[in-house]
């Protein structure tokens, strides 16, 4: 009996001590105090044959780098490294990580393996890095346009700094930093941070929202074409545009008329929408603008597919009395328009001089329809000869099956 | 069951002698039979000409060495075009510069194709001779199309990647790379009688002096025939009155200034992003030059020399070079490329 006894006791400890054994104890990574910042590279190129000696801005990002005597980084609180020019769609969730079989990196973070934003205010900020408030001082670094990592690279090869500054991050905000050129002529460059307030605003879920930024280099649209990078597929926006410049919005009905002739949406045929004027100083927000994500007569409340195009006037100059052939690409600055449908990857059948974006809308399944159209809010930034979109976007309804 | 036993016995013994040694069993071995670089080189005739270069210069030991090495291996038709035809024709060259050119040719490393980055156009790598090659590799176009991989060192396709050696890799190339980085274009334009008309008119109209200063430049250099076309000679350059021509057009037109391209770099563009045109307009003059790779004559080029660069502007001159052996001189401040046509006479450069 006793030995039963002892025989219970011995099965009882020693399963304890297999929980004793499970225990890990695991460090969490935590910043406290964050601030969210998302970080791109503005600074664009093509490959050419006339531009194939210029140096490549592909960088690699240090924040509160340590620097030896010679003034080399030798490592680094956060390391962005593989910084290639933005994409043209920065989408509202890091889809590069699943993806993408490159190491070059449209944005920070990216790719990159960090802690990201909490979904704030119903936005999601999975594509914000938590990087430490208060003061960082940043650095920018030219590498060579390889695999290897940064802190790897020969010594020589780490020295080219292009910017190296201090940024202040308050707590819990929103950030973008962007890299840009700032004189054309010059080559002058720097970063512009932007404090965003979306998150803050009233904003309703049955309005898709849309702010512009002309953040191009002084003198770029007065610049000869032959020193300007030659992207076809940018169309009327190859050549940059004017320093202020209206915009205007057109509202079509289907994607299935991939036509700038199709049928408008009664109300938005060249509607004014907002002005932009040429900033790359002050990380002033522009207000949104909006329209109804039903407007058409036709959608039925879950679903629409009406497409967007935003054409850029000099002020003066509107849809009505637009002097220049539709197809016309090199307007000296006066008119650039941009498509937004689809995934930004359609062109239009006809003849016209539209650069391509991803539509502002998405429709994706959720609840029990598929598709259901949600809205959004965007930033359109024009650089130079290129356009860019940044969408952020709610959480929805996940689908049912 | 007496008969069973005797079967089972059978069997056993049976075993037996399978269990018996055998001699020819055969195992998969490695290859032992890859050769070295020099070895390799030599075995094959497709590079007879390029192994007595090595052997000329001294390299044959170094080659068949421990490595590693990435050979660029001409092949025959590539000396060829150079009017080397018998391993006797390297007697002609003198035994400095061929062991330069032979040493530019191998690379004291492992390089695959694998291992140039994607895309990189101008890669440099040291060669044995101590100065930098200039790698290209066009892997993918940014428009879509198909992926290539066309490998170029210093302009040469080659046209064979990628050959495993004991001692390292080998590709073939389809052109000889010609360094001359000991001179300046100037200086190598005045070695060569044959461009001595189109060195006479660069000093005559001052547009000499800048060859010398560090560029770089890309030189369309019209040999003595190609200028005798559109009228101009030693004699006729000597009557000119300076003041009355316009000298940037019609000397000037030959000179690409700020800018290094290989005739390969056209192709090279072509596939990496559709493009393989650069249009320029001459410096100090309101003419425009457009040059693209001429795909019908095994990748020379054509320039095309019209009045302007708007829409109204009519041309001048086109010219196709399609002598691609005499192209990609690689001096120390830029390329000189052949040229067999002349571009302007002189009366179409007349000031008025």
């Amino acid at each position: 009996m006793k030995k039963q006894f002892l025989d219970t006791y011995l099965f009882i400890l020693g399963f304890l001590s297999l929980f004793s054994a499970g225990c890990v104890k695991v460090e969490y990574s935590k910043i406290d105090e964050p601030a969210y910042l998302r970080v791109f590279n503005n600074i664009n190129y093509v490959q050419t044959l006339g531009s194939k000696d210029d140096k490549v801005p592909f960088f690699c990002m240090l924040i509160n780098p340590v620097l030896d005597d010679s003034g080399m980084p030798v490592s680094a609180g956060i390391v962005g490294d593989f910084l290639d020019k933005r994409a043209a769609y920065a989408p509202p969730y890091p889809s590069h990580v699943g993806t993408s079989i490159s190491v070059n990196n449209p944005e920070y973070p990216g790719k990159e393996n960090v802690l990201v934003g909490p979904v704030l205010n119903g936005f999601d900020l999975s594509s914000w890095a938590q990087v430490p408030s208060g003061k960082l001082r940043i650095m920018f670094v030219y590498r060579p346009k390889n695999t290897v990592p940064f802190f790897q690279l020969e010594n020589h090869l780490k020295k080219d700094i292009l910017v190296d500054t201090v940024i202040d991050l308050s707590v819990k905000e929103v950030y973008t930093l962007h890299l840009l050129q700032k004189d054309f002529v010059t080559k002058r460059s720097g970063i512009l941070l932007r404090q965003e307030n979306f998150h803050k605003l009233p904003l309703s879920d049955s309005l898709a929202y849309v702010n512009f930024y002309n953040m191009s280099a002084k003198g770029y649209w007065e610049a000869d074409k032959s020193l300007k990078a030659d992207n076809y597929r940018l169309k009327s926006f190859q050549g940059g545009m004017r320093d202020e410049m209206n915009v205007f919005l057109t509202l079509y009905e289907t994607e299935s008329n991939l036509s700038h002739l199709g049928e408008t949406v009664s109300g938005y045929k060249g509607k004014y929408v907002s002005n932009v004027k040429l900033n790359t100083t002050t990380g002033v927000v522009n207000s949104y603008v909006s329209f109804p994500v039903w407007a058409s007569g036709k959608s039925d409340g879950i679903k629409t597919d009406i497409w967007q195009r935003f054409d850029f006037f000099t002020p003066g100059m509107d849809i009505a009395n637009n002097p220049f052939y539709h197809s016309s690409i090199d307007n000296g600055g006066n008119w650039a328009a941009v498509n937004c449908l689809a995934k930004g990857q359609t062109g239009l059948t006809s003849n016209d001089n539209g650069a391509l974006l991803p539509n502002l809308l998405v429709n994706i399944h959720s609840g029990t329809y598929n598709p259901k159209t949600f809205a959004t809010v965007n930033t359109i930034e024009v650089v130079n000869g290129e356009v860019y979109l940044t969408t952020i976007q709610r959480k929805y309804a996940p689908p049912i099956y | 069951m007496k008969n069973l036993k005797y079967l089972w016995l059978l069997a056993v013994s049976f075993c037996g002698l399978l269990a018996c040694k055998h001699d020819e069993l055969s195992v998969i071995k490695p290859n032992e039979n890859i050769r070295p670089a020099a070895d390799f080189v030599k075995n094959n005739y497709e590079t007879s000409l390029f192994f007595a270069a090595i052997e000329k210069s001294g390299y044959k030991e170094q080659l068949n060495g421990p490595g590693p090495f990435t050979v660029l291996a001409p092949t025959n038709a590539a000396f060829n075009g150079l009017g080397i035809y018998y391993p006797s024709d390297f007697d002609r060259i003198d035994a400095d510069s061929l062991k330069r050119l032979i040493g530019y040719h191998i690379l004291p490393r492992r390089l695959r194709t694998s291992d140039v980055p994607a895309n990189g156009v101008d890669v440099r790598y040291a060669t044995l001779e101590g100065t930098e090659l200039y790698t290209s590799l066009a892997s993918l176009n940014a428009n879509g199309g198909p992926a290539g991989n066309t490998l170029y060192f210093s302009g040469a396709l080659a046209s064979r990647k990628d050959v495993v050696l004991a001692n390292g890799v080998l590709h073939v190339l389809e052109k000889v790379m010609k360094p001359a980085f000991q001179t300046t274009t100037a200086q190598w334009l005045e070695q060569h009688a044959e461009y001595s008309v189109f060195v006479a008119g660069l000093k005559k109209f001052n547009l000499w002096e800048q060859l010398t200063t560090s560029g770089p430049f890309t030189i369309f250099a019209p040999d003595n025939d190609a200028l005798q076309e559109v009228g101009i000679n030693l004699e006729s350059i000597r009557d000119m009155d300076t003041s009355l021509y316009k000298g940037d057009l019609l000397f000037g037109c030959y000179l690409l200034y700020n800018r290094h391209f290989f005739v390969n770099d056209l192709r090279l563009f072509e596939a990496i992003n559709s493009n393989g045109r650069y249009k320029y307009l001459l410096k100090n003059d309101t003419h425009q030059m457009e040059i693209f790779g001429d795909y019908n004559s095994d990748w020379g080029y054509e320039l095309i020399l019209r009045t302007g660069g708007g829409p109204l502007d009519w041309i001048v001159k086109t010219a196709h070079s399609p002598l691609i052996a005499k192209n990609d001189n690689l001096c120390s401040n830029g390329l000189v490329h052949h040229l067999g046509t002349g571009l302007v006479s002189p009366e179409q450069a007349y000031k008025n």
